[in-house]
């Protein structure tokens, strides 16, 4: 398996096309939902009980997870890279 | 050191870990899907003068106004027992009710403006209150003969709700969800901070730097969670006390919080020399949770603050956190403390095999 030889995520969507291109194709459609919906306004936040203020808090929280468990992995992938090479 | 080359037996995960992914799934299922109790979101006008008609155009919330509509009861209160009932209430639908009253041109206390509290009560949805409905101006012409509408009527033979079921909070509303979320995040961060801070200790009394990467690896998590709690308290913020940011004393003291733990990465990165990084680091790290203390729980105590728990705010009490709620708000808390801890466990494993490497 070919292995990324650093850790950045910024420097990663230098290198690696396809992970740029996924990485704007997830921008531009979280932009037109925004949009869309107007999602970011407080008349829909604060609609249905303001329920999606759960849904924003819960979001967060697994998305931040999430990223910080990526980030780990790649740490780990590139001991183990190391260990091989040893 | 293993050799990668022979594949041991993947060991199973301790128990305890087993124990934090049940307590989340719960934590996630009941956090989102148990309803909340019926209540009063708005009723409008929120003014009027007193010695006059008024039609209150009342919106519930998760209501059944159409079960059994001859029998839901609408009061204004004053204060206590001080209350006049609805001449009439006019179902529109499950919704959307009409509840007409006679407000008496006098008072039985003396104010510029009274604020009326609106209560209902429903056979199967039990009772609902909006505090502060209406705002009431003294009438010009005052007529003292009406002095007895405001005992003749008593709030009586209230119905309660029963079962599984989160209570309905103004401007908090489904929000409340958030106790499982938002909360857990500081309880999380404090007690990651704490184990730091018991490993810099550690340290500190035997030398051993595998301590070092323990503590190390606790603050990195805990920064993880305390930033977490920062942000979805900002978005929750937003939408109750209307700004993601409004000065108030405990956000600014749980921010002084991240920022000098925020310093003691931003210390361990300028130190070149392993050992040099290491005791300076315990150090700071004690320093640090000993100065947490007061941030989080003296100083925003001691002055008006707009969060609950703070500033004669009641928290872990009363209707914001009830019976039912507890049912969910501590397996929440076990769940999330357990979680960083597996993280922190990670990270430390990860850091340690690094350096020996």
């Amino acid at each position: 398996m070919k292995l990324n030889k650093s850790c950045h995520i910024y420097t990663l969507f230098q290198k690696n096309m396809k992970v740029r291109s996924a990485f704007i194709f997830m921008m531009i459609l979280v932009v037109q939902v925004a949009q869309a919906q107007q999602v970011f306004s407080p008349d829909y936040m604060r609609s249905i009980g303001k329920i999606y203020v759960v849904a924003g808090v819960t979001l967060i929280i697994l998305l931040t997870l999430l990223i910080y468990m990526i980030t780990l992995d790649r740490k780990i992938s590139k001991l183990e890279k190391r260990q091989k090479h040893e | 050191m293993q050799n990668p080359s022979q594949p041991t037996k993947p060991s199973s995960i301790a128990l305890w870990k087993w124990a934090a992914i049940i307590i989340l799934v719960y934590v996630f299922i009941a956090g989102w899907f148990v309803p909340l109790k019926p209540g009063i979101i708005e009723a409008s006008p929120d003014r009027t003068i007193a010695g006059d008609q008024l039609i209150l155009a009342v919106k519930g919330y998760n209501s059944h106004f159409m079960k059994d509509p001859d029998q839901i009861r609408a009061w204004m209160r004053l204060k206590g027992d001080t209350v006049i009932k609805a001449l009439h209430v006019e179902v529109v639908d499950d919704r959307h009710l009409r509840a007409s009253f006679y407000i008496p041109s006098v008072f039985p206390i003396k104010q510029d403006a009274y604020p009326l509290t609106l209560i209902l009560d429903h056979p199967t949805d039990g009772s609902s209150v909006l505090p502060n409905a209406v705002f009431v101006t003294p009438a010009a012409v005052e007529d003292p003969a009406e002095m007895g509408l405001w005992t003749r009527d008593k709030i009586d033979h209230i119905h309660k709700l029963e079962g599984f079921r989160y209570p309905f909070r103004n401007i908090l509303a489904e929000t409340i969800r958030n106790t499982y979320f938002h909360v857990p995040m500081w309880f999380t961060m404090i007690i990651l901070f704490g184990i730091s801070a018991w490993y810099s200790l550690k340290y500190y009394r035997q030398g051993l730097i595998i301590d070092d990467n323990i503590s190390t690896a606790f603050v990195k998590v805990g920064l993880v969670f305390g930033m977490l709690g920062l942000v979805t308290g900002m978005l929750w913020a937003k939408n109750t006390w209307n700004a993601y940011w409004s000065w108030d004393v405990k956000q600014n003291m749980s921010a002084i919080a991240l920022l000098i733990y925020s310093a003691l990465m931003v210390l361990r990165s300028s130190i070149e020399d392993d050992m040099q990084k290491a005791r300076l680091s315990a150090g700071y790290n004690m320093f640090a949770f000993v100065l947490l203390i007061p941030l989080l729980f003296i100083i925003p105590r001691m002055t008006d603050s707009l969060h609950p728990g703070n500033g004669g705010n009641p928290a872990m009490g009363g209707e914001d956190l009830d019976n039912t709620m507890r049912m969910v708000f501590y397996p929440a808390v076990i769940g999330w403390v357990l979680l960083g801890i597996w993280i922190s466990q990670l990270v430390y494993r990860v850091d340690i095999l690094k350096r020996n490497q």
